[in-house]
């Protein structure tokens, strides 16, 4: 058996943990640089607050409600979503723990009693309340799709289910799929959910009914067979060891405001460089492809772009590295090709690729680097001291000092956690 | 993200331990280092589910909380009657004893210029977490010390 517990409106629940006042009241979170909105409470929804609009568009809306308005805090959220993944991890295991995401993870329950199935499940729930303020649905099912579709119900219908819903019956499987639609089940794309649509397959159910042949040849091969057994409740994805290394890392922001200079945006790549090779560097691997792109702002607004076309160019090092000063020159190089004076920028980002790791990098007969050891070590103690003071506090020269160009957060709530001099006050 | 924000006191490695790194003789000591003490380890009982808070009012003095002490509260222990408590009450964060008498609830301060808080059917209130420890400090090169340094947003 499978559970996987979700974080119920991960993002608003962290702003509520502290603020009493908003515990029943509609609460939304924007995105970086306040653009579109990332999270909403059930109480936003239900007074018709849409996902992933944007802000502007739902501001008449947020006033006449007064919805508890916030920017993406990460700080908060990362740190939250680690206290309930440990709080799990203390109750089932360490090792039958999954992280899949930042608000929701499996559990593996091979090791529980099929009569406890119910009774643990509403523990995972209570425990993570009690001890992280956080509230969670559960869904528990044979397979990690069942339990997703078990999930899904529990959070649609929270009266019935107190959050908590177990699929431990064929016949209870049949009427968890029967009410979720093709589009719903995890791993099902719209593209696919068209198709399937046009073969009059419009609930899990009737997808389930498919053999695993037709799944290979109508949904993408393997992947498509693995779904239909899953949703058929056996299980084919086994649990995933986490994440291990990223094949590409990349880093890209919204400017606060517009930049028209080139030197500002040289600034804010060097910044993303700098946060890229940082990554790099904690996955013990090194780059050798960097790209770099720039967002122009267009005049005239056209719909088909939501973000308008990006102008990018990318230089392959002749070596891998994971050395952030040996990043920034070629990237400044890229700069200078890609900017076009007179023009206005809204967004710019870095991506490194053809990643290895660090201490296999294939050596190149005419760079023999033994200096390449002395410069780890600093970028070693760079990192160190940046972790343990907070806010990049060394920097490169070229990410600048005045950053003009940097997120707009209008809303943002204390770093209650994470922050000395932000902790929550009590009178 | 996950897990960087914390150096929890138990993943503590052998490397972390201090050795005099001697040139000359070898430290007779080092045969015998062992970890320091460390705060967190003795004051944290249960890492994911404990917060700092400050004090914001004089409304436990009694009890010695004073404003600006900070304090380490544990959402994972019960709030059970003569336990001081943070909990939420109609909005609003609060730090009181809690009082249980048969079926009757209240939040008493330790100052008596303040009134019991009786929680009745139509109080809003929840217990937040338990305080376990409070931290007052005293000597004013390390109240300055851990004033909030300026932060960059």
């Amino acid at each position: 058996m499978i559970a996987i517990v979700d974080c119920n409106s991960f993002y608003c629940s962290c702003e509520r943990v502290f603020k009493p006042s908003l515990w029943n009241k509609p609460v939304v979170v924007l995105s970086n640089n306040d653009g579109c909105i990332i999270a909403r409470s059930d109480e936003a929804k239900a007074i018709g607050v849409g996902m992933s609009g944007p802000y502007f568009k739902a501001k008449p809306l947020i006033e006449q409600y007064g919805v508890a308005t916030f920017s993406s805090n990460y700080n908060l959220y990362g740190d939250m979503s680690w206290r309930v993944m440990e709080t799990l991890r203390e109750l089932m295991g360490k090792e039958n723990v999954e992280v899949y995401s930042v608000d929701e993870c499996f559990i593996n329950m091979d090791k529980v009693p099929k009569e406890q199935w119910q009774e643990m499940a509403e523990k995972m729930r209570d425990t993570v309340e009690m001890w992280t303020g956080i509230k969670v649905s559960v869904g528990v099912a044979p397979t990690k799709v069942l339990s997703k579709v078990a999930n899904r119900l529990a959070k649609k219908n929270k009266l019935a289910t107190k959050c908590v819903l177990l699929l431990n019956s064929p016949r209870k499987i049949e009427q968890a799929l029967q009410k979720t639609l093709v589009e719903d089940v995890w791993g099902v794309g719209g593209k696919y959910a068209e198709k399937l649509r046009r073969y009059n397959i419009l609930t899990a159910f009737d997808l389930s009914k498919r053999d695993l042949n037709w799944g290979r040849n109508n949904l993408g091969g393997v992947v498509g067979e693995r779904l239909l057994r899953e949703l058929k409740g056996e299980q084919s994805r086994i649990m995933e060891n986490p994440l291990i290394d990223k094949k590409v890392i990349a880093t890209t922001r919204m400017f606060g405001n517009p930049v028209k200079d080139i030197k500002s945006i040289k600034e804010a790549v060097a910044t993303y460089i700098t946060r890229a090779a940082e990554k790099l560097r904690r996955q013990h691997s090194a780059a050798k492809t960097i790209s770099v792109f720039v967002v122009p702002k267009e005049d005239n607004f056209n719909p088909r772009f939501r973000h308008g076309p990006s102008i990018g160019g990318y230089t392959t090092l002749p070596l891998a590295t994971s050395l952030t000063n040996e990043m920034i020159k070629p990237a400044m190089g890229i700069v200078d090709q890609i900017f076009e004076q007179g023009r206005t920028y809204k967004k710019a980002g870095v991506m490194l690729s053809s990643i290895v790791p660090d201490n296999s990098i294939q050596g190149n007969l005419f760079e023999v680097g033994n200096k390449k050891n002395e410069q780890r070590l600093l970028m070693s103690m760079m990192d160190n001291i940046n972790f343990s003071m907070r806010d990049d506090i060394l920097k490169f020269a070229a990410s600048g000092t005045t950053r003009n160009w940097k997120m707009q957060k209008n809303f943002h709530s204390p770093r209650y956690t994470t922050r000395w001099g932000e902790i929550c006050k009590v009178n | 993200m996950y897990g960087s924000t914390y150096n929890g006191t138990k993943s503590f490695s052998q490397n972390d331990i201090q050795t005099a790194n001697a040139t000359g003789f070898g430290a007779a000591t080092d045969d015998y280092s062992e970890r320091g003490i460390d705060l967190n380890e003795q004051l944290i009982m249960n890492k994911p589910a404990t917060f700092f808070f400050k004090m914001n009012s004089d409304a436990m003095t009694e009890a010695g909380i004073f404003p600006g002490d900070v304090l380490i509260v544990d959402r994972s222990l019960k709030a059970s009657s003569d336990k001081i408590i943070v909990a939420a009450v109609n909005d609003d964060l609060v730090v009181r004893y809690f009082k249980q008498n048969q079926q009757l609830f209240w939040l008493e301060a330790a100052n008596k210029r303040y009134g019991n808080m009786v929680l009745e059917e139509f109080t809003v209130y929840r217990p937040w977490g338990v305080v376990t420890c409070v931290i007052h400090i005293i000597e004013p090169a390390l109240k300055a010390f851990s004033a909030p340094k300026k932060s960059g947003k």
